[in-house]
């Protein structure tokens, strides 16, 4: 199997770590346009890593793109009309939307784009999926990030708090002003409570097409007050290399038998290094055919959530449930 | 003049306090019970 990695930064070295690991991998294609962390992280990754100028997806079985979210599109076009496999970690509403928008010409290629597979999105939509199982119907699903991966991430973040919202809400689509419904929430040791508010996030958008019938679903991101004083102000210093460990914290509510229940599960790691390692996992499943559809679709859609979340346990990257509620 | 300059100063005194309330306050009550629990055995439960 062959993967292009798009984006050499904190995510994107971490997947083509995972992925030059795995036995079935032939060639992991590098990619960024700095030519020295490009060199920097193909010569780290060993002799099945091979740095590139220009990114052809035609190239390779599968595109991971962990770029910054405005460079995916372009790319997963490019990867979808040449009948090849997309595995996007955007986490930005406008990059999700449009990269939802290639469901048709996906399916009708017999390819996945699936988007949204990091740490939030992405792992936040499989634990969802997995709580759901637990249930004979879901009605609600709110979701809570917490920290940032790199760069790219902090600049997101910091974009997210000044952006509109979208809470799905009585099977309709409701905006929400960023910094608005302010929640505690508990994340897993060592993490702990954090103040989360409405922001600019994709989850919904994610979640809702893969829970038919659901009638609430919100996502919260952590923010100190100094993040929400400056939130409408440009960065006032560079993002840092890299964030602390951060969080996710996924509350599923339904119905089991007569009965309404709530289920609380939860990830803390560091951002970067569990995006990374949930988008390699879905990357080596999309080139082995394990994925339950073609399209463009979110994980909590594209992948049977236990054994996945078996997988990401064995890679160091797990999830826990709050008991006692 | 004097309606204006009350008007600013009520707008001012508005936002103030706007700001505070955004910047402060509670968000909830922690739990009483319960912990975080890993999920574990083969049906990650």
């Amino acid at each position: 199997m062959r993967f292009l990695v798009c984006g050499a930064g904190a995510v994107g070295a971490r997947a083509a770590r995972h992925l030059v690991a795995d036995a079935e991998t032939t060639a992991v294609l590098v990619d960024d346009p700095d030519r020295r962390r490009r060199a920097a992280v193909t010569s780290s990754l060993g002799d099945k890593a091979e740095a590139v100028e220009e990114p052809d997806p035609a190239a390779a079985d599968v595109v991971v793109l962990a770029s910054p979210p405005p460079r995916h599109l372009a790319v997963a076009k490019r990867a979808v009309a040449a009948g090849r496999h997309v595995v996007s970690v955007a986490d930005s509403v406008g990059a999700v939307e449009d990269l939802l928008d290639l469901h048709a010409e996906a399916r009708e290629r017999g390819v996945t784009v699936a988007v949204g597979a990091g740490f939030g999105p992405g792992l936040s939509c499989v634990l969802a999926r997995h709580a759901a199982g637990q249930f004979d119907s879901v009605d609600e699903i709110h979701v809570a990030h917490h920290g940032t991966g790199g760069p790219a991430c902090a600049r997101q973040h910091h974009a997210a708090l000044r952006g509109v919202g979208f809470d799905w809400r009585d099977h309709t689509w409701r905006r929400r002003p960023p910094g608005s419904g302010r929640e505690l929430c508990f994340f897993p040791d060592p993490v702990g409570g954090s103040d989360c508010y409405r922001a600019a996030l994709p989850d919904a958008l994610l979640l809702v097409p893969a829970f038919p019938g659901v009638s609430r679903v919100t996502a919260r991101l952590a923010a100190t007050r100094r993040d929400r004083l400056t939130a409408g102000l440009p960065m006032l210093r560079r993002p840092h290399a890299e964030g602390r460990i951060g969080g996710l914290r996924v509350e599923v509510r339904g119905r089991r038998g007569l009965s309404r229940d709530t289920v609380v599960l939860g990830a803390v790691d560091r951002p970067a290094v569990a995006a990374g390692t949930a988008a390699a996992v879905t990357a080596r499943w999309v080139a082995s055919g394990r994925m339950l559809a073609t399209g463009a679709a979110g994980l909590a859609a594209l992948v049977e959530p236990l054994p996945f979340l078996q997988e990401l346990a064995r890679a160091g990257v797990r999830a826990a449930v709050f008991e006692g509620l | 003049m004097a309606l204006l300059r009350r008007a600013l100063a009520a707008v001012a005194i508005a936002g103030i306090i706007a700001a505070v309330l955004r910047l402060r306050g509670s968000g909830g009550t922690p739990p009483q019970s319960g912990g975080w629990r890993e999920l574990s055995g083969p049906g990650l439960r």
